[in-house]
C-alpha cells in the first residue's frame, strides 16, 4: 500500500510546481500562530492585548486567532467587564 | 420511453442516456430532480461545487417564518443524494450542449478533479488535521481559514474531502495519514459525453459583491460586512465564538442595515430590485436582537417590499422587536479609529443630509445574474433577459420555458425570487419537462 501512496503524491509532483506565493502563505501563518500562542502562555487575553503584545494589526490576530479557535488550538473565555470582548486562552490538551 | 438506467453510477462514466440534465444543485435543482426522478424519469444533476444545497445550505433561518434554513434543506439533499433514479455529479460543469433533430441533445460534463476517491473517503477529517496550509474559508465568506485538504461545510453532501490543488504544497501528509486510502492525486480532468431528452437550467443567482461601491469600505473597513457574513455569523457553525467584529472581536451593539446595496442601482448597473434583502435583513436584525439583546439595529431603506404572505407581518414583528427603520440613503461610510463606522445618509423624509455612528454595518447586497448559462449552447442560443437572467417566453402560461424547446428554467436562474417561489418555479419546470418528454421523446 505504501508503494500506491508514494505514487500518486510523487505522480503530481512532477506535473505541478507549487508557487512561491502560495509556500510564503504557508510560512506566514505559521508566523502568526507561534506568535499568537506564545502570547497566550502567560495567560487569557483579548483580541486588543494579543495585537498589543504582539504588534499585528487587530483584523489579522482576529482572522487568525479565529482560525486557530476553529482548528482547536485556541479556545474562547470568560467575556471582560464591559462585555465587548471575549478572553482567549490555550486549549488543554486531553 | 422512458430511459431505463441498471446502474445509474456506471453508466454515467460510460456516456450515457437520460431523461433529464438538471444544471445546478440548490433548492431548485433538487425540487425540479425529486420531482421528475419520482414520475420515474432518469435524472442527472450536475453540480459545479463541492456539495448540494446551494446558497440555501449556507442560511441561519429563513423568512418569515424563521424556521431553520439547514433543517429544511438538508432531508431535501439527503432525499436527493439517495434517490435511485438521480445520478449526481459534484465538482462539475456542463458544455456544449447541443440540440439534436429528434429533439434530444447532447452535452458534455467536465468533471474536474477532487483528488480524493469519492467512494473511499469516510469524511474523518484526519488529513484535514494534518495538512499544514491554511487560506480563507470560501464557505465562510473569507471570516475565518481552512485547510487545503478540507470537507467544504459540516452539512456537506456528500460530506467528503476535497484537495484545493492551487493552495496545495504538495507535502503528501494527507495521502500518508489517510486511513480509508482514499486520496488520489493521479486524478484528472474528467469528459463524460451525455444524451438527455431535456435540459433544466437551475443554476440560481450571483451575489453583488460590494467592493465595486468604494465609498461603502467594503475590503478597507472590515466592520463593513456583507449580509452573508452576517448570515454565516447567525449560524450553529458560525466562524466566531458569537457575532463579534471581524476587525477585534468586540461585540457590536449597534448595528446598522444598508438595504439595496448592489439593486436599484444604475450605477452599478443592476436597476432591479433583489426582492429578498428587505425580508433577510429583516430576519438578521431579529435575529441580532436574540443574540445580542442589549443592541440596537437600524436598518436603512428606500422602500421597504414586504409583498409576500406573511412578509408585512413579520416587518412589523421587527418594529415591534425595536428594530430601527430609518428611510435614507447611504452615500458614504467612514471609519474611525476605534474601527466605528460614521453613516453619512440622506434622511428622505426631513429632506437633509444626517450622519450617524455604528460599531458594525452590513451591506444588504443584491442578487445577480449568473452568466454561466451564456456559452452553454453550441448549435442553439438561449434567449437572456435584459439582465443576464434566462428569458421566461412565454411567463403567464408556460413559466418554465425558454427560448429552446425542451430547455427549462428553475428557479433564481430566471430572476430574482425567495426560497419557496424557487420552490414553486422547480415545481413548474418539472411539470412542463415531464409534459416536454411524453410528448417527444414517449411513444
Amino acid at each position: 500500500m505504501s508503494e500506491k501512496k508514494r505514487k500518486t503524491i510523487d505522480y503530481i509532483k512532477e506535473k505541478r510546481v507549487v508557487s512561491e506565493e502560495v509556500k510564503e502563505k504557508r510560512k506566514e501563518f505559521v508566523r502568526l500562530k507561534k506568535l499568537i500562542l506564545k502570547v497566550l502562555e502567560s495567560g487569557d487575553k483579548t483580541i486588543p492585548e494579543i495585537a498589543d503584545e504582539t504588534k499585528l494589526p487587530l483584523p489579522v490576530v482576529t482572522y487568525t486567532l479565529m482560525t486557530l479557535r476553529k482548528f482547536g488550538d485556541v479556545e474562547t473565555g470568560e467575556i471582560d467587564d464591559d462585555d465587548e470582548f471575549f478572553y482567549y486562552k490555550l486549549k488543554t490538551k486531553k | 420511453m422512458m430511459i431505463e438506467n441498471e446502474n445509474l453510477t456506471d453508466s454515467a462514466e460510460n456516456g450515457a442516456n437520460y431523461d433529464v440534465l438538471v444544471i445546478g444543485g440548490g433548492i431548485a435543482g433538487e425540487e425540479a430532480s425529486l420531482n421528475l426522478a419520482n414520475m420515474g424519469y432518469q435524472v442527472l444533476l450536475v453540480e459545479k461545487d463541492l456539495s448540494l444545497g446551494g446558497k440555501m445550505i449556507h442560511l441561519s433561518k429563513v423568512f418569515p417564518t424563521l424556521d431553520c434554513a439547514a433543517c429544511i434543506t438538508t432531508p431535501k439533499v439527503s432525499e436527493t443524494m439517495r434517490h435511485p433514479n438521480i445520478k449526481i455529479l459534484t465538482n462539475s460543469v456542463v458544455e456544449d450542449i447541443e440540440k439534436n433533430g429528434n429533439g434530444s441533445f447532447t452535452a458534455k460534463v467536465v468533471k474536474k478533479p477532487r483528488y480524493v476517491i469519492e467512494e473511499n473517503c469516510t469524511g474523518c477529517q484526519e488529513c484535514e488535521d494534518k495538512c499544514p496550509v491554511v487560506v480563507e474559508d470560501q464557505y465562510q465568506y473569507g471570516l475565518v481559514g481552512r485547510k487545503a485538504v478540507y470537507v467544504p461545510f459540516s452539512i456537506a453532501s456528500p460530506r467528503i474531502v476535497a484537495i484545493d490543488i492551487e493552495n496545495c504544497i504538495l507535502c503528501g501528509l494527507c495521502e500518508k495519514v489517510c486511513p480509508a486510502d482514499a486520496i488520489d492525486f493521479t486524478q484528472e480532468i474528467e469528459e463524460i459525453p451525455v444524451k438527455v431528452n431535456s435540459v433544466i437550467l437551475a443554476t440560481g443567482f450571483n451575489l453583488f459583491e460590494p467592493e465595486v461601491i468604494t465609498r461603502y469600505g467594503y475590503g478597507k473597513f472590515k466592520n463593513v460586512v456583507t449580509s452573508m457574513q452576517m448570515e454565516r455569523q447567525l449560524v450553529p457553525t458560525r466562524p466566531y465564538n458569537g457575532v463579534l467584529r471581524p476587525k477585534d472581536g468586540k461585540m457590536p451593539d449597534n448595528i446598522a442595515y444598508v438595504l439595496c446595496t448592489g439593486s436599484r442601482d444604475h450605477t452599478v448597473g443592476n436597476p432591479i430590485c433583489s426582492q429578498v434583502c428587505c425580508m433577510y435583513s429583516i430576519k438578521q436584525a431579529q435575529l441580532l436582537l436574540g443574540a445580542l439583546p442589549m443592541a440596537d439595529v437600524t436598518i436603512y431603506y428606500l422602500h421597504i417590499r414586504a409583498f409576500g404572505k406573511g412578509f408585512c407581518e413579520f416587518y412589523q414583528q421587527g418594529i415591534g422587536m425595536g428594530v430601527e427603520f430609518v428611510k435614507g440613503k447611504v452615500g458614504r461610510i467612514h471609519e474611525k479609529e476605534d474601527g466605528n463606522l460614521i453613516l453619512r445618509y440622506e434622511d428622505i423624509e426631513e429632506g437633509v443630509v444626517k450622519e450617524a455612528e455604528h460599531d458594525l454595518v452590513v451591506l444588504s447586497v443584491g442578487l445577480l445574474a449568473n452568466p454561466e448559462t451564456k456559452g452553454m449552447f453550441s448549435n442553439d442560443s438561449l434567449a437572456l433577459d435584459a439582465f443576464d437572467y434566462v428569458k421566461q417566453v412565454d411567463e403567464l402560461i408556460n413559466p418554465a420555458k425558454t427560448s429552446i424547446d425542451g430547455v427549462f428554467v428553475a428557479g433564481a436562474a430566471s430572476g430574482p425570487m425567495d426560497i419557496p417561489d424557487s420552490i414553486l418555479s422547480a415545481g413548474a419546470a418539472s411539470s412542463e419537462t415531464a409534459s416536454y418528454i411524453r410528448r417527444y421523446h414517449e411513444k
